[in-house]
């Protein structure tokens, strides 16, 4: 008995599996283990000042997407379709808030290289606008202690890169309220893989992505707040 | 190249071959699997972050994952634009395809534990393409299932489809966990009847015997232990090959033993040359031997994309329910294309790995049934994992 095997393979057919093997073989071989996001998160946040000049906390508005709105919404009773008040998202507010203390609110700061303690937010609801049909979470995050130091350094991402968080307004994204005049507020955004359809990336952009230990820190909001 | 039975491959590097291929097929599974990203996650649920080394990857990979987000961006907004004007509808489906092929290459949708399985099973590749094309197809249907039931009738929350996404998985990874202890428990009996076998001098007479031969000889014989003799069945090579299983386990099919047998679904190959119970070639492809892949199928094919469910409940948001249906299956068409490419490989790979085995005596036996045991034993670990939350899988969103 003959198999296919004993025909003799026609070179574009060669050609052929060896193209089909060796794409085969790049799919195979990426360890993007992290699927791409699928929340995009643009967010606004102020830095909230004791009197004394520390930081007791950061005041953040999370305004998701609509697919992940339209998700989160889902089933959710209202007097007027379409409209949802804070009193209907109420509960939905909890549980967002609750869900989010096992990702540590993706939010980490850091004094000197040590870790700042955060703790339960407050003040917390949910915003749905419904001309973007859009959620928007709004909670304060306090630390556990005030910090009250020359630097203090917050960085804001998901290091399973789910969800995708960016600044709404990159010209003043955080605000400092009740700060010390003396204080700076840097911000940066290494990488950005907020792509707005149709956009393209550079060349360079994707030599430097690196499937390391943290993939999304690589896409990390960083801010650091320096006081002489 | 010409293998001749009993004898050794032509070329200066056979007695690479063996240990090469074994290593490649390794690898492949090790590269869909436990990409060194994946361990290294830290674990949502607080696990240990593993302090290895950052791989640069280079422009391929960043530009799949590029992709995947750029093309996923687009949904919400052609769905929109599909309300206002059908024809919107058309490049929804062509980026639905398109999604689901570079999709396919981040985590889930069956790549690793389909292809293991088939290495596993000695699978041959259209079985392999269509046990990728039925868990593609299951899992279209069940992210429809699960929105359709839960959305559209239920009326349920977010929080409830995630709960019923996340018992689905659970139930998805227990079972990739029982069919990898199935196959485990079938070759990993193999492997010991091959230990055992090499020991045997009559055994390791006449090495790769030939179905045809073995067949043939089990009709005279009662045991087949004495089939040495055939050292020139020349072009039976490639059937060595192609029909892997059979090579895998020759011999007398099931007349004058002592031994109880049981004919599972998954055949038992307990040894080539001593008392096995192989199936016939015909029954691996037959009827009976559909039902084999419908385990594996259910167990990837359970667990819907997160992505799929997202653009089901916001095209049902939008009203066009039906719309997103079918975008879920032309993505599950896509990821059936990525994920037919890697069971592709992992068949060449251990069909390869046959033919060099084929051409060793005894420890080509072993090392086949080596590699099988292994990748059962693969398709344990992944399941295990997954259940543990070591290995990051889409995590259905959620907060």
């Amino acid at each position: 008995m003959t198999t296919a095997r004993d025909k003799p393979m026609t070179t574009m057919t060669k050609h052929l599996v060896r193209w089909i093997l060796t794409l085969a073989c790049l799919l195979a071989a990426s360890p993007v283990a992290s699927a791409h996001p699928h929340v995009w998160v643009t967010m606004q946040g102020e830095l909230v000042y004791a009197p004394d000049g520390s930081i007791t906390g950061i005041r953040f508005a999370w305004t998701f997407d609509d697919m992940f709105s339209a998700f989160a919404t889902q089933g959710i009773e209202t007097k007027k379709p379409g409209q949802f008040t804070r009193v209907d998202l109420d509960p939905l507010a909890k549980e967002n808030v609750s869900s989010l203390k096992e990702f540590d609110y993706f939010t980490y700061a850091k004094v000197a290289g040590k870790k700042v303690d955060l703790k339960d937010p407050t003040d917390y609801y949910l915003d749905y606008n419904a001309k973007d049909t859009v959620l928007t979470l709004h909670f304060t995050l306090p630390f556990k202690t005030p910090v009250k130091a020359k630097e203090l350094n917050i960085e804001i991402y998901d290091p399973e890169y789910f969800v995708d968080f960016s600044f709404k307004d990159m010209k003043d994204p955080i605000t400092m309220v009740g700060a010390p005049a003396a204080c700076k507020l840097t911000v940066a955004r290494p990488k950005d893989l907020s792509v707005a359809p149709g956009q393209q990336l550079s060349e360079a952009f994707f030599n430097q992505l690196s499937a390391s230990d943290n993939w999304g820190a690589q896409f990390a909001n960083k801010i650091a707040v320096k006081c002489p | 190249m010409m293998i001749v039975a009993g004898g050794r491959t032509s070329g200066p590097f056979a007695g690479l071959a063996l240990p090469a291929a074994a290593i490649l097929l390794i690898a492949v599974l090790a590269g869909t699997t436990f990409a060194s990203h994946a361990f290294a996650q830290g674990n949502p649920f607080g696990g240990p972050r593993s302090g290895t080394a950052p791989v640069p990857v280079g422009g391929v990979v960043g530009w799949i994952f590029a992709k995947q987000a750029e093309f996923y961006r687009q949904f919400s907004g052609l769905i929109r634009a599909s309300k206002a004007d059908g024809t919107a509808a058309w490049s929804l489906m062509g980026l639905s395809f398109l999604y689901g092929i570079f999709h396919a290459a981040g985590p889930g949708h069956g790549k690793a534990v389909i292809s293991s399985y088939l290495v596993a099973n000695e699978e041959t590749w259209v079985r392999g393409v269509v046990l990728s094309f039925l868990s593609a197809l299951m899992q279209a249907i069940v992210a429809i299932f699960v929105v359709g039931i839960a959305a559209v009738l239920l009326h349920a929350s977010a929080a409830t489809m995630n709960g019923a996404v996340n018992w689905i998985e659970t139930v998805s990874y227990l079972l990739i966990i029982v069919v990898g202890l199935r196959l485990l428990w079938v070759k990993g009996r193999a492997l010991l009847a091959a230990f055992r076998d090499l020991g045997r001098p009559a055994a390791a007479v006449g090495a790769a015997v030939t179905p045809a031969e073995a067949i043939h000889e089990a009709a005279h014989s009662d045991h087949g232990h004495d089939h040495g003799h055939h050292h020139d069945h020349h072009d039976h090579a490639p059937v060595v090959a192609a029909t892997a299983v059979a090579a895998a386990a020759t011999c007398c099919d099931g007349h004058d033993h002592d031994h109880s047998h049981h004919h599972h679904h998954d055949h038992d190959h307990a040894s080539a040359w001593g008392h096995a119970h192989a199936p016939e070639p015909e029954e691996l492809a037959g009827p009976g031997g559909w039902r084999r892949g419908l385990s594996a199928i259910v167990a990837v094919g359970l667990r819907p994309c997160s992505g799929a469910i997202l653009v089901l409940v916001f095209a049902l948001a939008q009203g066009l329910f039906w719309v997103g249906a079918a975008s879920t299956f032309v993505m599950g068409l896509g990821t059936f294309i990525t994920v037919a490419m890697i069971a592709s490989l992992a068949v060449g790979a251990r069909s390869w790995a046959a033919r060099v085995a084929g051409a060793r005596s005894g420890y080509g036996m072993l090392a086949m049934r080596g590699i099988e045991t292994g990748a059962a034993v693969v398709i344990i670990a992944f399941g295990a994992l997954l259940l543990g939350g070591y290995i990051v899988n889409e995590r259905m969103v959620g907060f």
